[in-house]
């Protein structure tokens, strides 16, 4: 059903495939001399297949027999399952099976701290969707009707609507694990003498902000078949953005052997972070396929998707910064409360992550981080695009824009002065290797014509400057282990075609067309000549799949090394057949031939069949494991990444004050990715980044509906806003390559970091064009009037959260920072080794990361 | 998935009237509001009677007197292009361009903007609210942002179409047709307001069919415009708009209809603004006092009181913009 | 026994499908956007809602974008119907097929069907949309991964081809600015 993706160049190019960019002549001349598809324009290698109809999403899979799953869902946001009867469902003609959570009872989670989901509630509900009941049927409109003659007695339960309730002591918690009642998680990180850093200080500033949630919205809605062989085998068909996860959950919970479970990850019709956990609804197809032996679908609607959720952290910050006459950060101390909704899903690495990347842009000298989050009667929070750290660089660039304002230094130039060196250790003990923030701030500087344009404001026209950093791939894996991160196996063909194997999952960032770019470089062959294989966990070596911004270096990296391992096996036999050094010998162009004599040489295909006969079937393997992260610290996991990306941005806004409605017209934004494998998808990357974060800077919000004792969203694609053609700014869009030791050619991560200038430079544009400070996402028409009221009447003018409340922080785990003299490890003894059990899982939450 | 029914696709009026006998039978012209409808359990139905064969309902034609006369059928799209309505009423060509979406603008009649079912969040979710038979108004105390600030009683939704306060601005007519024969109602008085009854949202009885929409001849010196102001310049609705079709004489306003659009249940003609510019010119200061006198009396929600703002800025910044 | 509520019998309609004239019997209560999918086995035409509220599954009946979700399969009795796979000419890409595969303006790829027959609707239209006109014409479709800047470039270029121009993406559309 799902055949290697056959590479393609552009259709009338040459029988052999063509080597030059899809597009004449004006190449620039980038960080890697000498490359021949890599940093070219090519064309991705689904890219017909999107454009014709032909990409078979998981919705568009159909087997013979096959039924139709739907789930019965909680309409209650916090309730006892007293009883589920489901007799008169199982009596409808057309009802092939119907499940409770008395079926499925083994818990599951993507986190190993947090095996708190069931595939349906056996005994309590968390949120409004939560499923109860599952039924298969032969057709749609009889699973539908069989759902209304399930009958579930509910006992409604008191609601946490919110973080602050949570934090009062509960005796009858939402969970019965969390460091404190309903509060899931509490961290408490001390990087240096904070203290001494604020003493000395020349000024300090305490800021509140709030970042609401907000949710992925991919276009493609949830869909999963499975098929179970009466030889005891399965096959999960599913949108996922990782089948490897995705398999461990079902083998958990089916309690079958992994190696009778097969996943195959469709190609996924938008990812963003929200179908990166295992979800209920693929492990009840599952078991539907496994009781009825039919196969199963489920498509989710749109309403139910929006109750899978797993979007972006509800945030709370309150932030103390503590700074010397010329700007320099002497303390930093950081709070976060994080909204997690009813399950735990990344929560424990989403809270580390509201701390973890503060330090990477602007040297900090010491600083201090408070982290909570919060059990709440909502859908599950999650990773989205930038998983935890778009809230806290919105805190911290907004602040920093009034602190600029504080000292009279202009905001581009504060920023300038202190960036992080590159080749550093931060004082939170993460490695920064290349660093061009500053390059992109003079960048968008300039284009902007910010020095300018920004001083000479005029009134309802702004200009507003953030910058950001993200990570390449997180340093450590979710579950623990030794093992890489990512594989891939190459199989060399007689005919000279090469297939890539891979796990990992094509989200539309082109993940597929970067290994059969590295690859074919690699190997001098067409682009067009590689078959691409990926994320089917019965024929790919394991990807831990597509989040964290981890592929392209990752799976780039693996890649990389099983193309170098198959051109020496060619260069080593055509060496001897030709007599010439190996060394001497390049792959280009479709043959292997000697740089000094270039017509003496072979055709890849007879390289190919030269290696056959010498050595047998050729194939190679190549993976890549992270290095060692220097911190060695509870809670040193999340950060470390083997390169950072870094972003500038600077957004034009108009803001009538009549109305409130601000209008962005156009965004500058520069982003340092290392080296571009294809520019293309690096500018797509960045505009889509850019989009998201314009639609979370002015309009999208999870919002939740308090009516009685419900919290009720009214789920839908017309009051969940994002933004139309009429609302998305103009982009300019600038690459830095300063390729980066670590990634492969150089390449490190474009498809988040681009997001979390976005909403900082907006609100900061936002203050330049009418004097008010919005200190929350979204800035809509409302929040700008009242703070625009209150500024008329003599207030400060601003709109945003007025306290922070009062949480039991654990004392904190003190760590001295590199230029300390520290080590890496806390002092007295909590780090890493110490390998402390938590209350549910077997391993520390650090060790997840 | 749709719930089942069954379909007739009516030949005549006269069959399509026939048809409408049953209480669960509903009339389709474009079909968007119907299938969304249904889809979100707002309302069942055992059989759909769609109006697509009846072409004599479709066009726009003269009438012979200097109006026009636009079947119910045509759709939003040909309204909003039709050179004769951008020419005389330019009011309702605009207010057709902000409808919905470029798709749903060629899917979407005219007849079927005026009649579709509001779109309260509750109303339109499982809430069994006064609106559809239960005791209860759920945005009154619950989420009402996008709710009424005027003419609210018992039931706080905003009328959602945008043509509507176009036509009432230009005093237009519907004719509707029944079993008995046809009758005319003038726009004004075509929308329901809750206070009169709250589980209907127009005159249209059981049975009955808009079959055109009359628009009087454009007096001299008519001016007319449509502002309208929404989260997104796609698919969403008014959160505050007006209608204006205003005659002048010289730079003074004669006569004329400003209606609000995104302020009460029903298409809000505020004689309360008319009253402040009517034998005025439309001066920064008149401009000033008829954005005042567009929020006089209004009651905002809870979370609404924003826009009485934006209504008055919006009213404002129209007015002035028609002066030019 | 409880039975699923009634369904009334299958309809039959004939209607015209990328060219061909194709007969087809389904429930009355099946949307054109089931029939092409479930019944035609052309999965090229997506779902993002079912409600309207995204023109993920715009397809052209006689030639006008409309959404396939909000319109009933028997109410295309007689008419044309055009969707994604019907765009090729054999196995020639529509020039919009073309630009939009080379500019990267189909990432995931899910929208990418209802972009491309709304944007060949404006161009039938209009051989020459300015960058506005392609803005209002594609505002109803939703786009997650885009920013939808590539997708205006690739009707941009794709415009100028079917005008016969020899026209060539921008530098900075290819390889961003540096």
């Amino acid at each position: 059903m799902d055949g290697g993706k056959r590479a393609g160049g552009r259709p009338g190019g040459s029988a052999v495939g063509d080597h030059a960019p899809a597009h004449p002549p004006t190449r620039p001349t980038v960080g890697g001399e000498g490359l021949r598809v890599v940093g070219a324009p090519l064309r991705k290698v689904d890219a017909v297949a999107k454009v014709t109809g032909r990409t078979r999403f998981a919705d568009d899979l159909a087997l013979p027999r096959m039924l139709w799953c739907k789930l019965l869902r909680s309409p209650h946001a916090h309730a006892r399952v007293r009883r589920v009867e489901t007799s008169r469902a199982e009596e409808l003609d057309g009802v092939a099976a119907v499940l409770t959570g008395a079926a499925l009872p083994m818990p599951f989670g993507i986190l190993p701290v947090s095996q708190d989901e069931h595939a349906l509630a056996p005994d309590r509900v968390r949120f409004i969707g939560d499923a109860v009941a599952a039924v298969a049927a032969a057709t749609e409109e009889i699973a539908t009707a069989a759902l209304e003659l399930i009958e579930v007695e509910y006992e409604p339960l008191p609601v946490i609507a919110d973080p602050e309730a949570a934090i009062a002591p509960t005796d009858t918690p939402l969970h019965d694990y969390g460091d404190a009642g309903n509060l899931h998680k509490l961290i408490h990180l001390q990087f240096g003498d904070v203290d001494a850093g604020f003493a000395a200080a020349e000024h300090v500033r305490e800021d509140l902000y709030f970042y609401e949630g907000n949710t992925h919205l991919a276009m493609e809605q949830h869909a999963a078949l499975a098929d179970w062989s009466p030889d005891g085998k399965l096959t999960l068909w599913s949108s996922t953005q990782t089948p490897h996860y995705v398999h461990r959950a079902l083998a958990k919970v089916l309690e079958l052997p992994p190696s009778r479970i097969r996943v195959i990850a469709t190609p996924n019709g938008g990812g963003f972070g929200g179908k990166s956990d295992p979800f209920n609804h693929e492990i009840v197809v599952a078991k539907l396929a496994m009781v009825t032996g039919r196969p199963v679908k489920i498509a989710l609607t749109r309403e139910e998707v929006f109750y899978c959720h797993r979007g972006r952290h509800p945030t709370l910050m309150w932030v103390k910064s503590g700074v010397t006459a010329d700007g320099r950060l002497t303390a930093l101390h950081f709070r976060t409360l994080l909204d997690g909704g009813g399950y735990g899903s990344y929560g424990v690495a989403s809270t580390y992550y509201t701390g973890a990347l503060q330090t990477v842009t602007y040297r900090v000298d010491r600083y201090r981080f408070e982290g909570a989050r919060a059990f709440t009667n909502k859908a599950p929070c999650g990773p989205k695009r930038g998983h935890g750290t778009p809230q806290p660089r919105f805190a911290l660039e907004v602040q920093l824009d009034k602190i600029a304002e504080d000292l009279g230094v202009d905001p581009a130039e504060l920023r300038l002065r202190h960036l992080v060196p590159p080749a550093s250790v931060t004082a939170n003990w993460l490695r920064i290797g290349s660093m061009g923030l500053g390059r992109c701030i003079q960048q968008v500087v300039t284009a902007s014509g910010w020095a300018t344009r920004h001083a000479r404001r005029r009134p309802g026209w702004g200009l507003g400057l953030a910058c950001s950093s993200y990570i390449s791939g997180a340093g450590l894996p979710i579950y623990w282990n030794d093992m890489p991160h990512s594989g891939v196996q190459l199989k060399l063909d007689r005919g000279g075609g090469v297939t890539v194997f891979c796990g990992s999952t094509d989200i539309g960032q082109g993940s597929d067309s970067i290994l059969a770019t590295i690859v074919a470089e690699v190997l001098g062959v067409a682009v067009a000549d590689i078959a691409v294989v990926t994320a089917d966990t019965d024929l790919t070596p394991v990807d831990l799949g597509s989040y964290s911004s981890r592929v392209t270096l990752m799976s780039g990296n693996a890649a990389l090394q099983a193309a170098e391992r198959a051109r020496e096996i060619l260069t080593t036999v055509v060496a001897a057949k030709l007599a010439v050094p190996a060394a001497r010998l390049v792959c280009a162009a479709g043959r292997l031939f000697d740089a000094e004599n270039p017509e003496l040489g072979l055709a890849f295909a007879d390289a190919v069949q030269l290696a056959e006969a010498k050595m047998g079937t050729v194939g190679t393997v190549g993976s890549y494991t992270p290095p060692r992260s220097p911190g060695r610290y509870r809670g040193a996991g999340v950060g470390p990444s083997p390169a950072y990306s870094y972003s500038a941005a600077v957004a034009e806004v108009e803001v009538d004050p009549e109305t409130g409605i601000v209008v962005v017209p156009k965004i500058w934004i520069a982003h340092d990715v290392g080296q571009c494998i294809n520019p293309v998808t690096v500018v797509g990357q960045v505009e889509g980044s850019v989009y998201m974060g314009l639609g979370e800077a002015l309009m999208e919000e999870m919002a939740y509906r308090p009516a009685r004792r419900l919290l009720h969203r009214i789920p839908s694609m017309l009051e969940y806003k994002s933004p139309t053609t009429l609302e998305m700014c103009d982009v300019e869009t600038y690459l830095i390559e300063d390729p980066d030791p670590s990634g492969p050619f150089g390449a490190k991560e474009v498809g988040q970091g681009p997001l979390l200038p976005v909403p900082p430079a907006v609100a900061n544009a936002v203050y330049a064009a009418v004097g008010v400070r919005i200190d929350e996402v979204p800035i809509t028409p409302d929040k700008v009037l009242k703070a625009l009221r209150q500024q008329a009447r003599g207030g400060p003018g601003r709109t945003g959260p007025e306290r922070f409340p009062d949480i039991p922080w654990p004392e904190p785990t003190v760590v001295p920072t590199p230029w300390e003299g520290g080590d890496g490890r806390a002092a007295g003894g909590a780090d890493r080794s110490a390998g402390q059990r938590t209350a549910v899982g077997s391993v520390t939450p650090e060790r997840q990361h | 998935m749709l719930p089942p029914f069954s379909y007739v696709r009516a030949q005549s009026l006269d069959e399509a009237l026939a048809q409408l006998g049953a209480s669960d039978t509903r009339i389709s012209a474009g079909g968007s509001d119907l299938l969304g409808c249904l889809r979100d359990e707002v309302f069942t139905c055992s059989k759909v009677v769609s109006l697509s064969r009846l072409d004599a309902l479709r066009g726009i034609r003269d009438d012979g007197r200097g109006g026009v006369r636009i079947g119910a059928l045509t759709t939003i799209a040909a309204v909003a292009s039709d050179p004769v309505i951008n020419q005389r009423y330019p009011v309702l060509a605009q207010a057709a361009r902000a409808v919905a979406s470029p798709q749903l603008r060629h899917q979407g009649t005219l007849g079927g903007n005026l009649c579709q079912k509001p779109r309260c969040w509750y109303y339109r979710g499982e809430f069994h609210c006064s609106r559809k038979g239960g005791s209860t108004c759920y945005a009154l105390a619950g989420e009402n942002q996008f709710h009424c600030i005027l003419g609210g009683q018992g039931c706080y939704i905003v009328h959602p179409s945008d043509t509507a306060p176009a036509l009432v601005a230009l005093d237009a007519t519907v004719q509707i047709a029944g079993r008995g024969g046809t009758r005319r109602v003038p726009m004004a008085r075509f929308h329901v307001s809750p206070r009169d009854d709250i589980r209907r949202e127009t005159v249209l009885e059981a049975g009955e069919i808009v079959t055109a929409i009359d628009i009087p001849a454009a007096p001299r010196g008519l001016r007319s415009s449509y502002r309208k102001v929404r989260a997104r310049g796609a698919w969403d609705f008014a959160l505050a708009g007006v209608a204006l079709a205003l005659q002048f004489d010289g730079a003074t306003v004669r006569a004329g209809r400003v209606v609000l659009s995104g302020a009460a249940p029903i298409p809000w003609r505020s004689e309360a603004v008319e009253r402040v510019i009517i034998g005025q010119a439309l001066t920064p200061e008149v401009a000033a006092r008829a954005g005042d006198a567009a929020v006089e009396g209004a009651q905002p929600l809870k979370r609404n009181g924003y826009k009485v703002p934006l209504f008055r800025g919006v009213v404002r910044e129209a007015l002035l913009a028609l002066a030019q | 026994m409880p039975r699923p509520r009634p369904t009334a019998d299958p309809a039959v309609i004939t209607l015209e499908v990328n060219g061909e004239r194709c007969a087809v019997a389904f429930a009355p209560h099946k949307t054109l956007l089931e029939v092409l999918r479930e019944d035609l086995d052309l999965t090229g035409t997506k779902h993002g809602c079912e409600l309207g509220e995204c023109g993920t599954c715009t397809v052209l009946l006689d030639d006008a974008p409309v959404l396939s979700c909000l319109v009933l399969g028997l109410a295309c009795d007689g008419r044309r119907v055009r969707t994604v796979e019907g765009m090729a000419e054999g196995a020639r890409l529509h020039p919009l097929q073309e630009t939009f595969a080379d500019l990267g303006a189909a990432q995931c790829g899910y929208c990418t069907p209802g972009f491309l027959l709304t944007a060949q609707a404006l161009l039938d239209a209009n051989p020459r949309p300015t960058r506005d006109e392609i803005k209002a014409a594609l505002a109803g479709n939703l786009c997650r991964c885009t920013g939808y800047l590539k997708i205006y470039e690739a009707v941009e270029l794709a415009a100028a081809r079917l005008r016969g121009e020899d026209a060539e993406p921008a530098r900075e559309t290819l390889y961003g600015r540096r």
